[in-house]
This record gives C-alpha cells, structure tokens and sequence, in this order.
C-alpha cells in the first residue's frame, strides 16, 4: 500500500495535484474575502456612502461603537451607524509618512551598502538588516509604550501646546508622532532588504560600461543602477506599505487608541494628538463582537483593509509596466 | 501483509483511546465567564478556592473585556456567567443578577498630587471637562491641563461611577479610555497631571492618591462602615436563572463562609 506512495509522481499525476494545490489556495482566498464580504454588508447598507465620511455633527465614532455594544445581542437598526473616517483619516496620516520617509531612507542606505561600504561591513549589514526585518511588532509596541510614550509626554510636549488644545483633546505622549517613528523604524529594514538585492543583481558590466563611456561612479550608481533597479524599489514600497496598513498591535499600543481625526490646524501639536487605524480598531474592540452591529463594523474595516490591499498591488503593478525595459530580478 | 496488521492494530488502539479520554474528563463541568475587570480579582480568588473544596468538579475560564462585553456574551450563550460591575439596566432584559460584593469608587490622582478632598460639584466640572486646569481646583498640587484617564464604554464601573458619583453627568469624551482597571492605575501612575477612577481594590494598593470625596476619605474601611458614598455592587450574572454548575458556584459565594472570607480582605460583603 505504502510502496506505491514511494515510487516516482508521473507527470500528469503531478500536475494534477500540484494544480488542486493552487486552485485550494485561491479558492480560499476568494472564499475568505466573501466571507468578511457577508458580515461586513449589515453595516454598510445602513449608511451607504456616508460610512466612510465623518461623523455627523453632535455624535462621534466612540459613541457611535458604545451604542453598538450596548444595545448587544438584539441590535435595532439604528445601532448600525457607522462614521469610519476618523479611523480612514488616522491610517492614511500615520502609513503615508512612514512609508515615504522609510523610502528614502532605504534607497540611500542600499546605496551605501551595496556600492560604497566596505566588504566586511556589508558582510555584517545585510544578515543584521534581514533580521531587523522579522522583529515581531509587538517587541517595537513594547518599546514604544515603555520608552517613547513616556519620554514624549514628559519632554516633547510642553504645557503650552497641552492647555492649546485642551478643550479638544489630551495630549499623553501617546499619538502620531510615537506610531510615524515605530512604524518607519518597523518597515525600513524590509525595504532595504529588497532594494540592497536588486542592486547587487545589477551586472556590474552595465555599471562599469557607464563608467568607461566618461561618467563619474556616482553618477553611474544612480542612472544605471538605481534605475534598473526601479521595479524593486516600487515593489519593496508596495510590500512596505501593506505591512504598515496592517499594523495593528503596534498601533493600538502606542497610538493612544482614541476614535480622534488628528487636526491639521493645530499646526505642529498635531503630530502629538491620538488617533487609532483600521487594524488598530479591530484589535482595540474585538472583545465586543458578541454585539452583532459592532462585530458587523469590524468585519467592514477588515473588507476595507483587504481592498487597500488589491489597490496597493494592483497600483503597484501598472507602476512597474513601464519601468520594465531594463529591469533586473529584485 | 504484517505492516497492515500492525497498523490496523494501532488505528484501533488510538481509536480506543480518543473514545476513553473524554468519557473520563466529562465529569469535570467547565464555567466559563468573561466581564467586567475590576471584579476580576475577585472572581479569579473565588473560583481557586471553590476548585480547592471542590475538587475534580469544575474548571474555570475566566476572560476579562468589560461588564458590557459579559452582558453581551452571556445573552448570546457564549459564556455561563457574566461578571458585571454596574447595576442592572432597563436593556438587561432575560437576565439574572446575583449581586457578590459591594466596592468603593474612588477618584483617584498621581501621587504627587495631594489632592485630599473633592465635592460631588468640583468631581462634576473636572470629569465634564468644564474645569480644564489644575490650578481651578482647590487642594491640588499639580499644575497645568488636567489629563482625564477614563475607561471604555464597556467598563461597569464608569457606568456606576456616572451613576452614583457624577449624579448621572457623562464624563467627558476628552478622556482618554483604558481597556482595564489596571491600566488605568497605571497611567495616573505615570502622568502627574492625570486624574481617574478605580475600584477601591485599586486604590488600596497605595500606588495612587486616593481622592476623598465630599469629606469622607475613599478606602475599603469607609466603604464597610457606610460613610463614603460611592459605592456599587458586583453581581454574577446569568441568562434566565442561574442553573447546575453556575448555580452552585453562586450559591457558595453567598453562602459559605470561605467566600466570605476572601470578599472580606478587599471587597464588602453583602449583608
């Protein structure tokens, strides 16, 4: 019985598991999406468009969420409403400057690895980075609530710019500036990884054909290289911005986890102020999904988090197309 | 052939096995219970001590979350007992309360803010929001913006201390909202500017500065002797009345004098 498992796949025999293999995969996937599709569809249908607006004057997201768990199992209608732009607004403002500033961060240091640092160093950085990269968010979390939190709250923040905005919100320490630093900290090193491997496999005859026609080394780094190395750098940006869209335990832990839309207009103070994400809200009140409306509410932040996903990599292949010509395997 | 015996033979040992296991593990019940986290101390004592006389009778799974949270969850059957730390409410409807203990609310600020008295008025404007400044409130060493630390929507205890402290005024949404008890201890710890509320079990442990309010310092003493206001209830709580396992855990807590021995060290029994 055994024996026949021992000998050889046949060819036909192989493609047809190794192909059932796949199509499970993507049929869970699909299956996965209309599952959080369903239970996301209660409250959507109550507001229509406005579910990603603000909240209407004189009710807030955090009362909207307190009245959802505290009309629980037998939920009227009128529990459904939802305004989730504060939690939109706060992902977007925490994921965009991470992202940007970890980009140019990571272009300049793969540079700098790959092509000016000493062999012994690189030896060292790139295994140091790899790892940096798999540090669980949690540890960052941690360090964040224990060291930086306090350290903004009781040095950075000064009783002027609290009693500024007093009348709107409390400024802890906790808030955007502590989740901007972390989460650039937390992604940079994943694009680095990437980036400093798509330029090691630039052939270095392309480079140094460059630098044979009369260009300078930097100038050949930059508009050989870095230029093949473009699609790599697009996808390290795409895979770096899903992570941060998806932090979620980070987030919750040092954002100061308040339904709060941080205002532009209290100038530099609003780095400081709290705010919670998509993911962050799905950790912060998974424990009342025993309330159908509210744990409606989060399946829709999942469902919206999932389509920023396709987005993200849809995005990111139709920037990649052009920048295909010369293009090396990151 | 023998390579198919053998393994025949192993299938059905296993088999006899898996049946065996859980006949012998079925007369242990499970109660399970998730709610409030301020009375969690007192639940989690209770039940070890209700395992220990009553041995190889019942296991416990206890989770936190918030009085709500258990409301919640034993109305949809998930949990056997809901620990709630609020009075009953008008929506609490197909279930029963059996109130455990009685506890403090105590105001609570940074140690190095002596604050030693507050009146019902001043608890109102500061936790309202309409006294924004430390320096609008007599008594109080701090200086700057009053940091307000609050709990989630699903905290008992706020709802009883909006109840029966606040004279039913909401505490203002400028509050920053902790998931526990224990967090909230923890961030008036931290921040000398803060002031919050916990249960008394909290505020004895000395880490904090308890607030007195309107004369009567906020201990479990003064809680015992009836002097200091603001109080509330425990309560276990349970879909339509409580049944087998549940009921017997809650008759023990009333009953027995171990339970009230334990209630006794922090809490207030009910008398």
């Amino acid at each position: 019985m055994l024996d026949r498992l021992r000998q050889p796949w046949q060819d036909n025999r192989a493609e047809r598991s190794l192909g059932a293999v796949a199509v499970l995969i993507a049929v869970g996937v699909v299956a996965m999406v209309a599952f959080v599709a369903v239970h996301a569809w209660p409250t959507f249908s109550h507001d229509g468009l406005s579910w990603l607006g603000p909240a209407p004057k004189g009710t807030s997201l955090e009362e909207q969420i307190a009245t959802m768990q505290a009309t629980g199992v037998n939920a009227p209608a009128a529990a459904y409403h939802l305004s989730a732009w504060p939690l939109i607004y706060g992902t977007i403002l925490c994921t965009v400057p991470a992202v940007l500033i970890g980009l140019a961060v990571a272009i300049l240091s793969s540079i700098f690895i790959v092509e000016l640092a000493p062999g012994r160093l690189r030896r060292i950085a790139i295994p140091v980075i790899r790892l940096l990269a798999s540090v669980p968010s949690v540890v960052y979390g941690l360090i964040g609530i224990l060291v930086l939190v306090p350290f903004v709250g009781n040095h950075l923040i000064t009783a002027s710019e609290k009693t500024s905005v007093q009348n709107t919100v409390e400024l802890t320490g906790a808030g955007l500036l502590v989740a901007i630093v972390i989460l650039t900290v937390m992604i940079t090193p994943i694009m680095v990884a990437l980036i400093c491997e798509a330029l090691v496999s630039v052939p270095s005859s392309w480079r140094e054909g460059a630098i044979a026609l009369g260009v300078n080394p930097v100038r050949a780094m930059l508009a050989v290289s870095l230029r093949a190395a473009r699609p790599a750098i697009v996808a390290a940006a795409v895979l770096a911005t899903a992570r941060a869209l998806g932090e979620a335990i980070m987030i919750s832990m040092v954002s100061g986890s308040r339904d709060f839309a941080p205002r532009i207009s209290d100038g530099l103070t609003f780095l400081y102020e709290p705010f919670r994400s998509l993911a962050s809200a799905i950790v912060d009140y998974h424990e009342g999904i025993g309330a159908p409306a509210l744990s409606s509410a989060l399946y829709a932040f999942a469902l919206l988090l999932l389509f920023s996903a396709l987005v993200l990599s849809v995005g990111g292949y139709l920037i990649k197309l052009p920048l295909r010509r010369y293009q090396v395997r990151g | 052939m023998t390579r198919i015996r053998r393994l025949s033979a192993a299938l059905v040992a296993a088999g006899v096995l898996g049946v065996a296991a859980p006949a012998g593990a079925s007369a242990i019940t499970t109660i399970t219970i998730s709610g409030a986290t301020a009375s969690y101390p007192l639940v989690n004592l209770l039940a070890q001590k209700y395992v220990k006389v009553h041995p190889n009778k019942v296991k416990f799974r206890i989770a936190q979350g918030g009085a709500q949270i258990g409301i919640n969850d034993v109305k949809a059957g998930k949990v056997t007992i809901a620990d709630v730390s609020r009075d009953p409410l008008p929506t609490d409807t197909g279930l029963t309360f059996y109130p455990i203990a009685r506890y403090g609310i105590c105001i609570i600020t940074n140690k190095s803010n002596t604050l030693s008295n507050l009146t019902t008025a001043q608890a109102i404007s500061i936790f309202t929001g309409k006294t924004r400044t430390w320096s609008g409130v007599p008594g109080a060493t701090a200086t700057g913006t009053i940091d307000l630390i609050s709990r989630t929507s699903v905290a008992g205890v706020l709802t009883s201390f909006q109840t029966n402290l606040l004279e039913g005024k909401k505490v203002s949404s400028l509050a920053a909202e902790e998931a526990s008890e224990g967090l909230l201890r923890q961030q008036v710890e931290n921040d000398p500017s803060s002031i919050g509320f916990v249960s008394n079990y909290q505020s004895d442990k000395g880490t904090v500065n308890a607030v007195g309010l309107n004369g009567v310092a906020c201990n479990r003493s003064t809680v015992v002797s009836g002097q200091y206001s603001g109080t509330a209830r425990f309560y276990e709580v349970t879909k339509g009345n409580a049944t087998g396992a549940a009921l017997a855990f809650i008759g023990w807590i009333k009953a027995s004098s171990a339970a009230r021995k334990i209630i006794s060290t922090q809490w207030v029994p009910i008398t």
